[in-house]
């Protein structure tokens, strides 16, 4: 049996452990609780405009704006949303299992250092790395995507795509990979995702032709760049909050380990002390009878 | 059969009812919507928003953004919006300030920011035109 000191000492490192995890539980919680506020709020916004887009692109098919020809596909474009620190999980792991899946030649834009470490480790071809904060600022968003928007239109990539952890809830967070541009297939993502969720648009269903003020030309230019900005920013929120809720379940899940491994220590190194007490008294009492 | 009408901005639902007409202020003058209106998609410039509802108007002043009409459904997306009864003056006053301060003192800004001042810098003038209208 271990000595009474070695099991104080482990119990002394595990109690630190313990308290280590717990604030990190706690700052991780508290963060998660403004990620999640942030991504649900911006969640009506964002699928209102896909089925804005989702109706406009099924109207003007025949339009020329580059946002919406599909190109024969030689090489993606995949922006890659993960963290930048770690401790959080499988989540950036299940990321790069959906990167591994890219199988035909891909250019990759990474936010956060996890993603931009894998990408440079497994030598696919990283292109940028762009900074995001715990905050997420628009602005940080925006530069990432104008890059990628800025290689699509140059045809140095012949799609938009980005893999990010969609957030569900607290518990459950899943690897995504979403399709932006070209749009052509936006409208069949979006009947698939709504077939799932079974969403209200289809009572207002309206075949009239669309009018477009001023005209659809000044309307598109203005709309398409702006929903992408706007429709990366969202995903960007709900990687955010998948992040600080991965972070907080798994430092939860440490503490709560730890705790189960204190009781277990006290409870060895209690019976060890009493061990000894026993032993001690026994060697006493045969003393006396032996005198 | 009346209209549903829904302005949402990236930071909430501001506004979800069912109404009898809108006029929404867009890049090309207002436009007053009715039931059996046809599809439409327009631009939204920053501007008061007027909503009738049992013979009651309510205002609402919007940030730049586009509108959407299909089916007796007209859907706002705006960059901001506010009622017209919440619209705080002294504040909406300091921001513009601030906002017009650094556009005017700063030339080293880049495009999406001075984009976004420029953004509420309108969205003020038009909180404070809705204020003023009424009083």
């Amino acid at each position: 049996m271990a000595s009474t000191r070695d099991i104080r000492r482990r119990i002394k490192s595990v109690k630190n452990t313990r308290q280590i995890t717990k604030a990190m539980e706690l700052v991780a919680a508290s963060k998660m609780k403004k990620a999640q506020q942030a991504a649900l709020a911006g969640r009506p916004y964002s699928q209102l405009m896909s089925r804005m887009l989702a109706a406009l692109a099924s109207r003007v098919e025949e339009s020329q704006h580059p946002f919406l020809v599909t190109r024969e596909v030689r090489t993606r474009g995949v922006l890659v949303i993960s963290t930048d620190k770690g401790l959080c999980g499988p989540l950036n792991s299940n990321l790069f299992k959906l990167i591994t899946d890219v199988k035909t030649p891909a250019k990759f834009v990474a936010t956060g250092r996890k993603g931009a470490q894998f990408l440079a480790r497994t030598k696919r071809d990283l292109v940028a790395e762009f900074p995001i904060s715990d905050r997420v600022a628009f602005a940080e968003v925006r530069v990432a995507v104008e890059f990628m928007v800025k290689l699509y239109l140059e045809g140095t990539i012949d799609t938009f795509e980005v893999i990010y952890s969609r957030f569900r809830n607290t518990l459950v967070q899943e690897a995504m990979i979403r399709p932006i541009l070209p749009l052509g297939n936006l409208r069949s993502f979006i009947e698939s995702a709504r077939g799932s969720a079974k969403a209200e648009g289809d009572s207002f269903a309206d075949t009239r032709d669309i009018l477009f003020e001023p005209d659809a030309q000044t309307v598109l230019e203005a709309l398409l760049p702006f929903y992408v900005n706007r429709h990366v920013y969202q995903l960007a929120l709900s990687a955010k909050a998948s992040e600080q809720s991965a972070r907080m379940v798994a430092m939860k899940t440490a503490k709560d380990n730890a705790t189960k491994l204190l009781g277990d220590l006290t409870l060895e190194y209690n019976k060890a002390r009493q061990a000894a007490i026993t032993q001690e008294i026994l060697e006493i009492a045969a003393a006396s009878f032996a005198a | 059969m009346p209209l549903t009408l829904e302005i949402v901005t990236p930071e909430a639902r501001v506004y979800s009812d069912t109404i009898d007409t809108v006029v929404i202020p867009t890049v090309e003058g207002e436009i007053g919507i009715l039931p059996g209106h046809i599809p439409l998609l327009t631009q939204v410039a920053a501007g008061e928003l007027r909503v009738t509802k049992d013979g009651k108007t309510a205002h609402l002043a919007v940030g730049g953004g586009f509108a959407d009409v299909k089916g007796d459904r007209v859907s706002v997306l705006a960059e901001s919006a506010i009622a017209e009864e919440k619209i705080d003056v002294n504040a909406v006053e300091e921001a513009r300030a601030r906002a017009e301060k650094t556009l005017k003192e700063k030339f080293d800004l880049e495009p999406a920011e001075v984009e976004r001042l420029e953004g509420v810098v309108r969205f003020a003038v038009a909180q404070l035109t809705v204020k003023a209208r009424r009083r």
